[in-house]
């Protein structure tokens, strides 16, 4: 059923009527004006929507009339959602089609029985933040996208008894014990990803810590990572020493990585630079 | 007598693609334009481009992997490739560096000075000292 607005002429159609080349459609044309626009095509949106549990009978297209004016999604997992890829048309914003997405995306929730909500937003992108703190959401966190260009020379590989963890030990590692991590982030996206592998590391002073990617046929990207013993900064450059000198061709990003991790001067002394930068923002029913 | 000067233009908005390909014809160049990584890869490989502009946004593969696909090529090692990107100048600076890129224009394109833009990025070396 589709939800009506009772106050003007906008409403809400289930995502899951239109067909993928529509939302990928839909979607693109929202971010034209963005800084980082981000656009995807039907195999990457379709990649997407498996990856990050979306759920399109509880996503929605904004309409008016037969006119699709923007599009948001919801990620569905056990007791949390996340809303994501909300975009309104460039011509058609300041009409109220992004608040009453994320408030059906918000009552669609509820109706899951999901205390909690969580979102990302490009950080500067100053009407989609106010929008949400308008509607209850909270920042948590500050998170980084980061990048490291093939061009960069190899590093040699730090000394270190190195292990090489299968699927199966990969994601029996990433879920445990790393507490609340965002979305894209989560021990699902990597269960939910193909050629997942990892790398775990005992140094000579005892140091040790595990790292889990995905392999992509030219992009290493989706770590997890962890230090078991000793400092983060000496276990985080090892473990990337050994990964880049595995993979020297290729590409990586990693994304929502938090600013006050403290593998992070790691990244930097691996030659990774800061794409761009995330607010976290959560809600808990009833919060608001 | 000289052939034009080839440009190839990847970008995924068909709107962005057409202002630039109008704007560089009025000047004498030919254009031709690719809206995703792979077409780009595909026809820059075939044509041999003079110059690339590389919007660092694109649907299959993002700007920078490809510029990294095209720096592979052996007979595009040499071809000046410019990102055209709406991310702030540092960033933008340090990644087209980074990729492999000879330099960036922001978008939006200034329409008055894009031309002037792009040849500035055809001259050789000795002459734009």
């Amino acid at each position: 059923m589709s939800l009506t607005s009772t106050d003007d002429s906008i409403r809400l159609v289930p995502a899951s009527r239109f067909t993928i080349e529509q939302l990928t459609a839909l979607y693109n044309k929202t971010r034209v004006d963005y800084m980082v626009p981000m656009p995807m095509n039907v195999a990457r949106l379709a990649d997407y929507l498996h990856l990050y549990d979306i759920d399109l009978d509880h996503s929605f297209v904004a309409m008016q009339g037969e006119e699709m004016l923007g599009v948001a999604m919801l990620g569905v997992r056990q007791q949390r959602a996340w809303i994501t890829r909300l975009g309104v048309l460039p011509t058609t914003r300041r009409h109220g089609a992004g608040h009453k997405l994320v408030k059906g995306l918000m009552s669609a929730a509820d109706s899951l029985g999901l205390p909690l909500i969580m979102l990302e937003v490009i950080k500067n992108n100053v009407p989609a933040h106010q929008l949400f703190l308008k509607l209850g959401f909270r920042e948590t966190g500050e998170l980084l996208v980061l990048r490291r260009s093939p061009r960069i020379p190899p590093p040699d590989p730090v000394v270190a008894d190195a292990q090489r963890l299968d699927r199966t030990d990969s994601l029996v590692l990433v879920g445990h014990d790393r507490g609340m991590q965002p979305w894209t982030n989560q021990s699902e996206s990597l269960t939910n990803a193909q050629e997942v592998s990892g790398i775990r590391l005992t140094l000579a002073d005892g140091s040790r810590g595990w790292l889990v990617y995905q392999r992509q046929k030219f992009l290493l990207t989706r770590f997890a990572f962890k230090t078991e013993r000793g400092a983060p900064l000496t276990v985080g450059h090892a473990l990337l020493t050994h990964l880049h000198s595995q993979y020297p061709r290729l590409d990586t990003q990693i994304e929502n990585l938090q600013v006050g991790d403290p593998h992070l001067p790691a990244f930097y002394d691996m030659g990774y630079m800061e794409s761009f930068r995330r607010i976290e923002m959560w809600r808990l029913a009833n919060s608001g | 007598m000289k052939a034009k000067i080839l440009v190839l233009v990847i970008e995924d908005m068909p709107d962005n693609a057409e202002l630039a390909r109008k704007v560089l014809t009025a000047r004498g160049y030919e254009v031709i334009l690719a809206y995703d990584a792979e077409s780009g890869l595909k026809t820059a490989k075939e044509q041999h481009p003079d110059i690339i502009l590389l919007d660092l946004g694109l649907p299959d593969y993002d700007g920078q992997t490809l510029a990294g696909w095209l720096r592979d090529e052996p007979l595009l090692t040499h071809t000046p490739i410019v990102a055209v990107t709406a991310w702030p100048q540092e960033t933008a600076r340090q990644m087209v560096e980074s990729y492999g890129c000879n330099g960036y224009i922001s978008k939006p394109i200034n329409v008055a000075n894009f031309a002037d833009q792009i040849a500035a990025f055809l001259k050789p070396p000795s002459a734009s000292k």
